[in-house]
């Protein structure tokens, strides 16, 4: 008997050892590759830095000079007005579009290849063909609309461009995640609502919303962190000679002049640690909030 | 489970073979193998010329040229730097040699030439070339390469349809407007066409004005000095003009691109695109020429004439493990002969006196023979690009101020105080 319980348990280690070892690439990478930097980078925002890697500790200086300086204060609005503008509207949009390829309609996989598309083109591309649609001169939209609207260079309208690029990019991803969703819905909730009368819009507001609302959820939270992460697209799109750049400078944006141009890392460091906190802030208020509206029972 | 410890011994022992063979730089036949990093793909022939010239004579040395593109250029240098591992001659540039000098990461090259001529340097090379090279402590890093001037690049045709004469020598900052206006008024196209740039920009009219960016200590701005005020006032309400495209125009479309697509008619620019341009552009031969900047006709101080002089030259870091072999590549890259093979490819000007005219006699071999002895004869009264440890922290500041200043976020006068104390608060910062 007892023979049999250490023959039990070696092989329970053997298991856990063999566990271990399927993970192990995963952790590794992701103790490498993710939070070592990370702790790197809280380590950085509290230093002096200096180049080659050099850096000295001096406590909250970077951050004390941070929140002293407008250029913060204003990438922090243009941060959260970008989320405003891309956030509901790209989510109302995705969802429409994934209700619609939800029905059934001639070439419906054509379509849903067509909203997707955005996702597989590489964000420095997309950048480059919109800056031409844009373009003040050349640009296919100041030529339909026969008036010299400067897009991409006037600093109250430059966000709002960036936006309209952003949710066309993102509406195919989060249309198909919302699909997914839609497609989880049984058919018969429909059909004993439409023997009661309900109609189309009827159906849509009290089953179909909250049926998708714990995917609605999920795209909610990930659009949002990305839209505070903006960073490739404004960077493609905006020019060091634009003089709308302070009106488009993002807070990864930021950190990328002062780390990358101006070589003050700890500066920049800051920055991140900074767009950390607001990303979780807004990310447990969401959890918070999803009480009131996300529905789990099926 | 024998089984599998063996075949994990394998995987890792072959992993392990891996690694070392990535770490090995074989150099099985027995030579020295040298990398040589740079940034412009257009000068890589001129660079493999001037190695080939080395190891003809060199057979048991084989150098290497790769470019890497200037926006990853010095990430990839301080990378490199951090982990000692710095390719064995790689291009400097001004806006980095200071601090490159001063961490102690590419050698004091002041000796090189010591057992030949201990004044070889000051002899060979222009004082502009010599303090392009110069550390903080005012020791050579680099053996000069090349250097470069502004010039003012004009179309023919817009002149000839709007009948003005073609810039002259004594053309001044009077001449420019009124020749802008006449071709505005005539063809339509824009004149002058003045942007936020500093090198081929405002620099040019700030030192032929008597200004100056920074002061004699090369710590504190100048942008509280009166003559550069005036100068920058005057560059920058240029876009006020109806010749003059704004800020908005040129931040889709540069100056170069306006050029060529023939919407304007002037601009400035460095000598070392012209080669690239004539390549470029081959239905506008014959169409443009370039001249000497315009001077300014009424200077606080000086006789109006400048343009900004920049210089590259060759480094390399004091620990590579090839140091004396490269230090005998790098006496020849600064050899006549490396600098006339240099010159001759039309790579750029050298940076060695006299032999200036090898890169102006490449353009021979075009249709149209551009008049680019004007780009040499500013040598007389370069200004050397300005430089300084804080550049980096007080650029993208400066730029900000500029920009913000063209889109009217902030008026003239407080712009240039907000320039003014992004340069002299990035030195206290330090």
């Amino acid at each position: 008997m007892s023979n049999n319980t250490a023959k039990a348990s070696k092989h329970a280690k053997s298991e856990s050892m063999w566990g271990y070892i399927m993970v192990a690439p995963t952790i590794i990478g992701l103790l490498a590759l993710n939070i070592y930097p990370f702790l790197d980078t809280i380590k950085l925002s509290f230093s002096k830095t200096r180049p080659f890697g050099l850096y000295e500790l001096r406590g909250i200086e970077n951050y004390i000079q941070m929140f002293a300086s407008a250029e913060f204060w204003r990438a922090n609005l243009n941060t959260i007005y970008f989320c405003l503008l891309t956030v509901p509207i790209g989510i109302f949009l995705s969802l429409v579009v994934a209700v619609m390829l939800n029905t059934k309609i001639k070439g419906r996989t054509f379509f849903r290849a067509v909203f997707f598309l955005p996702m597989v083109v590489a964000p420095a591309a997309v950048a480059m063909v919109w800056k031409w649609i844009f373009n003040t001169e050349y640009g296919i939209i100041n030529t339909i609309l026969a008036h010299k609207v400067n897009w991409i260079t006037d600093p109250g309208i430059v966000m709002v461009t960036c936006a309209i690029v952003a949710i066309w990019s993102a509406i195919g991803y989060d249309a198909v995640l919302l699909l997914s969703g839609l497609q989880n819905i049984s058919k018969s909730y429909y059909e004993a609502a439409s023997l009661d009368g309900a109609t189309k819009v009827q159906q849509f507001f009290h089953i179909t919303l909250p049926m998708v609302s714990p995917t609605l959820f999920v795209v909610l939270i990930m659009r949002l962190m990305s839209s505070i992460k903006v960073y490739d697209l404004i960077y493609m799109m905006i020019e060091e000679s634009n003089p709308a750049l302070t009106s488009a400078q993002s807070l990864m944006y930021l950190f990328y002049r002062e780390s990358f141009v101006a070589g003050n890392r700890g500066l920049g460091s800051s920055v991140v640690i900074w767009t950390v906190a607001l990303i979780g802030l807004v990310t447990i208020v969401q959890f918070w909030g999803q009480k009131k509206w996300v529905n789990y029972e099926v | 489970m024998k089984k599998l410890k063996n075949v994990l011994m394998l995987l890792a022992v072959s992993m392990l073979a891996l690694l070392m063979s990535g770490c090995s730089k074989g150099s099985a036949d027995g030579k020295t193998h040298l990398t040589f990093q740079i940034w412009d793909v257009n000068q890589r022939d001129g660079m493999q010329a001037v190695c080939d010239a080395y190891t003809e004579k060199h057979p048991d040395v084989v150098i290497e040229v790769q470019v890497t593109s200037w926006s990853e250029y010095w990430t990839k240098l301080e990378a490199t730097a951090i982990s000692n591992q710095m390719p064995d001659i790689f291009w400097m540039h001004t806006n980095e040699i200071l601090k490159y000098a001063d961490y102690g990461k590419i050698a004091d090259l002041t000796d090189l030439y010591d057992s030949e001529d201990p004044e070889y340097y000051q002899k060979h090379f222009s004082e502009v070339s010599l303090s392009n090279v110069q550390g903080s402590d005012g020791r050579y890093y680099g053996v000069p390469k090349d250097k470069d001037t502004v010039g003012l690049v004009y179309n023919k045709e817009m002149f000839d349809a709007a009948n003005v004469a073609y810039p002259t020598p004594d053309w001044t900052w009077d001449d420019l407007c009124e020749a802008s206006q006449k071709i505005y008024d005539a063809t339509g196209k824009y004149g002058y066409m003045a942007y936020g740039d500093d090198q081929l920009g405002y620099w040019n009219f700030v030192y032929q004005n008597g200004g100056y960016i920074l002061a004699e200590n090369n710590i504190n701005g100048g942008f509280d000095n009166q003559a550069t005020i005036d100068a920058m006032r005057f560059y920058m309400d240029l876009q006020k003009e109806n010749w003059c495209p704004d800020q908005n125009y040129f931040a889709e479309t540069s100056p170069g691109t306006a050029f060529f697509s023939e919407q304007g008619s002037m601009f400035f620019e460095g000598n070392w695109n012209i080669l690239s341009e004539m390549n470029n552009y081959p239905n506008m031969i014959g169409k443009w020429d370039v001249a000497v900047l315009p001077k300014c006709p009424n200077p606080a101080s000086g006789d109006g004439r400048a343009t900004i002089s920049n210089g590259l030259c060759y480094a390399t870091s004091p620990t590579g493990k090839n140091y004396e072999i490269v230090k005998d590549v790098l006496r020849f890259f600064g050899s006549e002969e490396g600098q006339r093979i240099q010159g001759e490819s039309g790579a750029a000007i050298p940076a060695y006196i006299g032999l200036e005219s090898t890169w102006a006699n490449v353009f021979d071999k075009f249709d149209y023979r551009l008049n680019v002895e004007c780009f040499l004869d500013m040598f007389e009264y370069s200004v050397q690009s300005v430089n300084n440890k804080y550049r980096p922290t007080w650029k993208t500041k400066v730029t900000d101020s500029l920009l913000k200043i063209y889109s009217g976020q902030l008026s003239f006068e407080d712009g240039m105080k907000s320039m003014q104390d992004a340069i002299n608060t990035a030195a206290e910062d330090d």
